[in-house]
This record gives structure tokens, sequence and C-alpha cells, in this order.
């Protein structure tokens, strides 16, 4: 145990004896395995719930060369009259894109949640002109040979906001 | 002891765990103020768009709210501070570990979950068990060769299981699919435009990643050179995507540096400058 002079602080000779001990060596190894196990466990048949022990599933899903590239937007109407995009950043309305499309069946099916949307747009923005209409669509990309062909656009639901100039 | 921990706890300099420390607490400060900050945003979404994941469930954990972002925002940047310093460092660094990753967790909890993550929460939960370790101490310790080891493997798993992942939602197939080109249609850079053009360019991508996400854990085998130069390779292959996509694995990128001799680095770096100063304040 080799140690500097004046080693005898406590923090010093656990840093500095260079050695672990035996229940250093053997906790570490138990929670080495327990996170290998639990990590293998969530990529072979996990899912992201579990994160984050969930599957690296990143752009892991398999797009077809004949297929359909989507991208979820949402068109407003403002009590300005203009017709604008909804910024879906987390500063925008505090959800991004990518998680309104992880949660498209909940909004299909009800359309009503994007009221909450012109509610947090009229929070964070108050001097943005009000939302009056919300429309949520899906610009669909086909492909084909893996080559983008032609763009359109499909409509997923509709909503008119309850009470735009009365948002808080 | 066996081989494979004798591998596991090979001893390494304090020095490097100091650097390491420096490098990881630094990029918490700005990770948390500027490169990912959906969960504050979260604390402003209605409580309705909250998706409790299994942490969470488990945990008991509400949805987010302004008081709890920002506690958690400036919890985990005053904490990083602290750290960076070198002192407290199993209290602070802890502190470190479970505001940061509460924090991911309200940032992935509203129906997106990002996977360059988990990873560096095994950095922030083993860098305090280092305890103090002073950037001139190049003594060698089998705690920080233990903390340093779990962080490469933690860097490499994140590869090698995006590789499983591939194999699993988008089967062999998947090298032959469109789907770097739907990342470039969907958040595309002018780069990237380039790339849309020549289909062949994204599909080649596709190989070479999934190839070297699979061969990832050679790292681990190769001699000391060659592990330097594959950290290096990465690093390109990481400034590519960023280029094509606008993504970038970041807090990952902060643990591939866990293979270098960080503190052989500095000294060089600090030699050079030493000897450009010499002669220039020499009468």
């Amino acid at each position: 145990m080799a140690g500097p002079p004046g080693a005898g602080d406590r923090t010093v000779t656990r840093t500095t004896s260079g050695r672990l001990s035996r229940p250093g060596l053997a906790w570490r190894v138990a929670v080495t395995l327990a996170v290998v196990g639990l990590a293998v466990n969530g990529s072979v048949r996990g899912n992201d719930v579990q994160w984050p022990f969930a599957p690296m599933s990143q752009f892991a899903c398999g797009v077809d060369l004949d297929g359909q590239i989507r991208s979820t937007y949402i068109e407003a109407d403002t009590t300005a009259g203009t017709t604008v995009r909804v910024p879906l950043t987390a500063g925008g309305v505090g959800l991004g894109r990518a998680e309104v499309e992880g949660q498209l069946p909940r909004l299909v099916a009800d359309p009503a949640l994007l009221q909450s949307i012109a509610v947090a747009a009229a929070r964070r923005h108050p001097g943005w002109p009000r939302y009056t209409k919300l429309r949520l669509r899906q610009e669909v990309s086909d492909l084909r040979g893996g080559e983008v062909v032609s763009t359109r656009t499909e409509r997923l639901a509709d909503w008119t906001v309850v009470d735009p100039t009365g948002l808080r | 002891m066996t081989r494979f921990s004798r591998w596991l706890f090979e001893p390494a300099p304090l020095s490097r765990v100091a650097l390491l420390r420096i490098a990881v607490y630094a990029f918490v400060v700005v990770d948390v103020l500027a490169l990912h900050t959906s969960g504050w945003y979260h604390g402003f979404a209605d409580p309705v768009w909250y998706q409790p994941l299994q942490a969470g469930r488990l945990l008991g954990l509400p949805a987010a709210g302004v008081v709890l972002v920002e506690v958690l925002k400036w919890g985990s940047v005053g904490a990083a501070l602290v750290a960076m310093t070198g002192r407290l460092p199993r209290t602070a660094g802890w502190a470190v570990a479970l505001t940061w990753s509460w924090y991911q967790y309200v940032a992935f909890s509203y129906g997106k979950v990002d996977h360059d993550r988990g990873d560096f929460v095994v950095a922030l939960l083993l860098l305090p068990t280092v305890g103090i370790a002073h950037l001139r101490d190049n003594r060698r310790s089998q705690a920080a060769g233990f903390a340093l080891r779990a962080v490469q493997l933690g860097a490499i798993a994140t590869y090698l299981l995006s590789g499983v992942a591939k194999l699993r939602f988008g089967g062999p197939g998947w090298v032959n699919s469109a789907t770097l080109l739907r990342a470039v249609v969907r958040r595309g850079s002018p780069i990237g435009e380039v790339f849309a053009q020549v289909p062949f360019m994204l599909h080649a991508m596709q190989w070479v990643l999934m190839a070297a996400e699979l061969t990832s854990w050679v790292i681990f085998f190769l001699p000391e050179r060659w592990r330097r130069l594959m950290v290096l390779a990465w690093y390109l292959f990481h400034a590519v995507t960023y280029a094509t996509i606008t993504i970038a694995f970041w807090p990952h990128l902060v643990m591939l540096l866990a293979f270098l001799p960080l503190e052989r680095y500095r000294d060089r770096v600090a030699a050079r400058w030493r000897a450009r100063r010499v002669p220039a304040t020499a009468p």
C-alpha cells in the first residue's frame, strides 16, 4: 500500500492505495453483470418504456425502397387571419415533432387533444396571434427504387379551438 | 484473479479520471443549458402528454411541472460546476447523476426516447466512485481503471446494441432499405440534400454503419495504437452523420474520451506550450 506521506487521511488512502478491497471488487462486478443483463434484455425483447435499458431503436426500422416517408405537421389559422405552421419543437409548443408522432394514435382518436397545443402556444408565446383552427397533417413522400418520386398531403385530424381569444 | 477481472480492474492513472471528469461535467452544463432542452419545455406542456416510462412508474415520478424542471436544470448545472473543480467528488457527482438522469427522464416521457443518453448515466454514476482524483496525480488506481473501463464498455455497447436493434426491427434487409433517405427527407441539411441526389452514397453508408456497429467490440482486442485510430474513425463517422442529418450523439462523444490517454495528451500540449513561450520571453 504505497501512499504519500500523510496518506492517513481516509479519502487519500481510498483513492491512492491502488487496490480495491474485496467488497469493492464484488459490488462492481455485481453491478456490471446486472447492467449488462438489463441492457441485453432491453435490446432483445424490450421497448422504449424501459429506458435507460431500452433497445437502441433510433433509425433501426427498415424503410421499404418502394414505400413511403411520412412527416407530420400541424397547420393553424390564427386570429390575425393568417395560416401558419405550428412549430413542433420543444421551444414552440412544448412538444417536438417526433413526440407528436409518438402519440399520433391518441391524437387521431381524440382531436380534442389539439386544444392543449393551442393553449401551450398562447402560454409560451403571448405575443403570437392565437390559433383558431388546427389541422393535423402528414406529408407523404412516395419512394420508388429508393428515390422520392412524388409527395402528397394526408389529412389526419381537424380541431376548432375553443375560445381562442381567452386562452391562457 | 482471472484474466477477465484483471482486465476489468486494470489500474489507470487518477489524473485521467480527473480530466475525464472535467469533460463530462462541463458537458453536463452545456447539455442542460444549450443542447438538450426538451426536458425544460416539458415543464410547460400539458400533463395530458405525459407518458410515464417504467422507471417513472416504479419510482412514482409525476408529470413535469415548471418548478420541477427548474430544480433539475439548475441543480444539475450547480452540482456539475462544483464537481468540475474536483471538490466533493462523491456528493457533487451523485447529485449530478440524480438530477441529470431525472431531467433526461422528463425529456423522454413525452412520446420519444433518444438512445444515446443511457450510457452517459453509467459515466455519471461511476465517476464519483473513484473519490478524490487530482489532475497531477498520475498514480494508478483500480477504482479509476474500473470506472474508465465501464465507460468504455457503455460506449461500445451502445454501438453493438444499435446494430442488434437494427437486425431486430429492420432485419438483415435494413442495410438495403431507405432508412437514411428517410432521415434526410425529414431533417435534411444542405450536405444531406446532396447525398439524397446520389442514393448510392446513403446506401453505402448504411452498410458501413451496420458493419462498424456489429464489429465495434473488436476495439477491446486491438493494440493501443489501433484502438486510438478506431476512436478517431468513430469521431469522423459522427462528424459525417452530423453534416448529413444534423443528428449528433453528444454525450456519447464524451464517453469515447475514456479510451484516450488524456493525461498524456495534456502533458504534450503543455510541453509544447512551454517550449513556444520560453524563447518568446527570453531577452
